[in-house]
C-alpha cells in the first residue's frame, strides 16, 4: 500500500503538489491522471524518495522510502526510462542493480525475458529506442520482485503491440496481488488499464474513485435517440428537463435523463424510436470535465455549449425500451 | 534503431510468483553491497579502461620523451631536477585523473542513471562512500603502477647516458616521491570527485578543479608575500605537491604533513558533497 498524506512540494515561488493525501490499495491497477504539470511526476519521486517534499510525507507499507531495509525488493518504480548510462550493455545496467540490491544476479536474464530484451541485453543501452528504454525501466523495476510497483507514463514511445503488452502485463502484476500505480495524461489508455483512478490538477486532488464511477458520474453521459418524428419528442423532452442537441447525423442526443425515461416520453408523444442508446462518456471526456480550470498549460477555452439541466424527469412507468439497448432498432418503433 | 524492436512478445508474467514481500534475494543490502554495485559499474563502461590506459601510456610517453631529449643534449641539470624530469609527464596525468574523478560522479547525473542509483541505495551518502571506495581503490592501484613504471622507463633512458646525472631508487627521498605520485594524484583525483558531486555538471566541475589546481595558485603568487607565503604553505594542492619533491622551500610543509593537509582536504571536501548530495532531490 502507498500512502501520501498532505504531500506539499514548491519549487521556487510555484506549489507543484498541494496538499495531496490519498492512499493507494494493493490487488488493483490504480491510475494516476492529470494534465501536464499537474505534479504527478513529482508526487512519484516523492513516493520514492528522490524528491524531498516540503510539508507531508508519502510512505510505503507504512515506511518512507529512505528507510526500506531493501528498497528494490519491496518497491520497483520505472521513473525515467533513460535512467541508464548509455555505454553500459543492458545487462550490466540491470546486474549493477542487482548487486546493490542483493537481488541474485540470476533474476536479470529473467526480468530481461519478461520485458522482451533478451535478444538485445548485449547491446549497449544507449542505442536502444524509447520503447526499449521503457522495456528496460520496466525490467529495473521488477527486478526486485517487488509487491509494490510504480510507474510514470510507461507506455510512452511504446507502438502499439508494446501497450498491449504493457497493459496486460500491468493487470497481471495487479492480479497477483501487488499494488500497482500507473501514471499517464492518456486517459484511454487508463480506462483500459485501471480499474482505479487518482486525478489530480494543479498539485490537488480532483478524484479518487473508481473508474465507472467517474464516467457514470461525468453530465456528459447522454442517450442517442433516433425517431423520424423528433419535432413530437422534442419538446416533450424539454418539459421533462432534459436538454437536446441534434447531431449532424440526424439523431438527437439527450442528456438529463436516462434511457428508459427518453424512450417512455417518446412513447408518450407517440413517436417511433429508431434508436435508443446509451452513450457513456469516455474517461477523456469525463476527465476533460473534472480537470477543467485545473489545466496547468492550456490552450484559451471555447464557450462550449454545456445546458446540462440537472432536474430528472418524471419517472413514469417503464416502457418498452431498456435502459441501454445497443442496437439501433431495425424494425420501427411501438406507438 | 528503433526498428530492431525486441521480438520475445511472450512477456506476460504469467509463470512468476506472487509478491514476496522480502525479495528473493538474502537480507538487507548494505555498504559493501553498494560497493560491489560501483565496482560492477566502473568495470563495465570501456572508457573507464580506455582512459587510465591512455592517461598511463600519455604519462609514461612524456616522461620518457623529456628523459630523451635532455638527457641526449646533455644540458646538466641544475640540483636535483633528474626526478622531476622523469615525471615530467605527470601534469597531464594530473588533469586526467581529476578529470576522471569529475566524471564518475558527474556522467551519473547527465546520463540520468542516478535515478536508479539512488532508487537502488536511497541512502546517498553510501553511494557517495561506495564510489570513493571503488575509485581510489583503482586509481591508486592504477597511479602506483604507472608511477613505478614511469620512473624504471625515464631511469633506464637516462642510464643510456652516462654523463647525465642520474636517480636511483635507493637515492633519499626518491622512493617516497615516486610512491607519492601515486597518492597525490589520487587525491586530486577524489578532488574531482567532490567537485563533481558538488557541482553535478562535468564541464563545472572540470572548470573548477582546473582553478583551483592550476589557476588560482597562479594568481596567488601574484599577492604580496607576506600573503602568498602563508596561503601557499597551506593551498590543498601545493601542500599535497610536496610529497613529490625531493627538496621543499622554507614556505612549504613537509611531504607528509602536505599530503596531510590535501587529505584534510579531500575529506573536508567530500563530507560538503555527500552533505549536498542528501539534501538535494536528484
Amino acid at each position: 500500500m502507498i500512502e501520501v498524506r498532505h504531500l506539499t512540494k514548491r519549487f521556487g515561488p510555484k506549489t507543484a503538489v498541494d496538499d495531496l493525501s490519498f492512499e493507494v490499495h494493493s490487488g488493483t491497477v490504480t491510475g494516476f491522471l492529470g494534465p501536464n504539470g499537474a505534479g504527478k511526476t513529482t508526487t512519484l519521486r516523492s513516493i520514492v524518495g528522490l524528491a524531498s517534499p516540503d510539508q507531508g510525507d508519502a510512505r510505503v507499507n507504512g515506511v518512507s522510502y529512505r528507510n526500506l531495509r531493501a528498497p528494490m525488493r519491496e518497491v520497483g518504480a520505472l521513473l525515467d526510462a533513460k535512467a541508464y548510462h548509455p555505454g553500459r550493455r543492458a545487462r550490466d545496467h540491470l546486474r549493477a542493480l542487482a548487486v546493490a540490491s542483493r537481488i541474485p544476479v540470476s533474476r536479470v536474464d529473467e526480468v530481461l525475458g519478461l520485458v522482451g530484451l533478451a535478444d538485445v541485453a548485449g547491446r549497449r543501452a544507449g542505442g536502444f529506442s524509447l520503447g526499449m528504454s521503457q522495456r528496460l525501466g520496466i525490467a529495473a523495476a521488477l527486478l526486485g520482485d517487488p509487491p509494490v510497483l510504480l510507474f510514470d507514463e510507461p507506455v510512452n514511445g511504446l507502438d502499439p503491440e508494446g501497450i498491449v503488452w504493457a497493459r496486460k502485463l500491468m493487470q497481471a502484476l495487479a492480479a497477483q496481488g501487488r499494488t500497482v500505480f500507473v501514471s499517464s495524461h492518456l486517459m484511454s489508455e487508463m480506462a483500459l488499464t485501471a480499474s482505479h483512478v487518482i486525478v489530480i490538477g494543479r498539485g490537488r486532488l480532483i478524484a479518487d474513485s473508481s473508474v465507472q464511477d467517474i464516467v457514470r458520474g461525468s453530465s456528459r453521459t447522454s442517450v442517442r435517440l433516433r425517431s423520424p418524428h423528433a419535432e413530437l419528442v422534442v419538446p416533450r423532452l424539454q418539459e421533462a428537463g432534459a436538454s437536446v442537441e441534434s447531431s449532424d447525423d440526424g439523431s438527437l442526443m439527450v442528456t438529463g435523463l436516462e434511457a428508459a425515461q427518453v424512450g417512455d416520453v417518446a412513447f408518450q408523444a407517440g413517436a417511433a424510436v429508431h434508436e435508443l442508446t446509451t452513450v457513456q462518456a469516455s474517461l477523456e471526456e469525463a476527465f476533460m470535465e473534472l480537470t477543467q480550470g485545473a489545466v496547468e498549460f492550456g490552450a484559451p477555452e471555447e464557450p462550449g455549449p454545456t445546458g446540462s439541466a440537472p432536474a430528472w424527469g418524471d419517472p413514469v412507468a417503464t416502457g418498452g425500451w431498456g435502459p441501454s439497448t445497443g442496437a439501433p432498432g431495425p424494425q420501427g418503433g411501438q406507438g | 534503431m528503433s526498428g530492431a524492436a525486441p521480438s520475445g512478445q511472450a512477456a506476460a508474467p504469467g509463470g512468476r510468483t506472487g509478491p514476496s514481500p522480502a525479495g528473493a534475494g538474502g537480507g538487507a543490502p548494505g555498504l559493501a553491497d553498494a560497493v560491489r554495485a560501483e565496482w560492477a559499474k566502473l568495470r563495465t563502461l570501456r572508457t573507464t579502461a580506455v582512459s587510465l590506459g591512455l592517461t598511463a601510456l600519455f604519462a609514461i610517453g612524456l616522461s620518457a620523451l623529456a628523459c630523451l631529449l635532455t638527457a641526449s643534449h646533455g644540458r646538466q641539470p641544475r640540483t636535483p631536477p633528474t626526478l622531476s624530469i622523469i615525471q615530467g609527464g605527470w601534469e597531464l596525468g594530473l588533469l586526467a585523473i581529476m578529470v576522471l574523478g569529475v566524471m564518475a560522479v558527474t556522467n551519473e547525473f547527465s546520463s540520468g542513471l542516478i535515478v536508479s542509483t539512488y532508487l537502488a541505495t536511497p541512502r546517498r551518502s553510501r553511494v557517495l562512500i561506495a564510489k570513493v571506495v571503488v575509485f581510489t581503490s583503482v586509481v591508486l592501484v592504477t597511479t602506483e603502477v604507472v608511477s613505478f613504471a614511469d620512473f624504471f622507463v625515464g631511469h633506464a633512458i637516462i642510464a643510456a647516458y652516462p654523463s647525465f646525472p642520474n636517480v636511483g631508487i635507493s637515492f633519499p627521498n626518491v622512493l617516497r616521491a615516486v610512491v607519492g605520485m601515486g597518492i597525490y594524484t589520487t587525491l586530486l583525483g577524489l578532488v574531482g570527485m567532490g567537485a563533481g558531486a558538488v557541482v553535478k555538471h562535468t564541464a563545472g566541475g572540470i572548470a573548477a578543479c582546473v582553478g583551483f589546481i592550476f589557476i588560482l595558485p597562479g594568481v596567488l603568487s601574484a599577492l604580496p608575500a607576506s600573503w602568498s607565503n602563508p596561503i601557499g604553505k597551506y593551498w590543498p594542492t601545493e601542500a599535497g605537491r610536496q610529497v613529490v619533491l625531493l627538496t621543499h622551500g622554507p614556505n612549504s610543509l613537509s611531504a607528509w604533513w602536505g599530503t596531510a593537509v590535501l587529505g584534510a582536504f579531500v575529506v573536508a571536501l567530500l563530507l560538503a558533497a555527500g552533505y549536498l548530495m542528501d539534501r538535494r532531490d536528484a
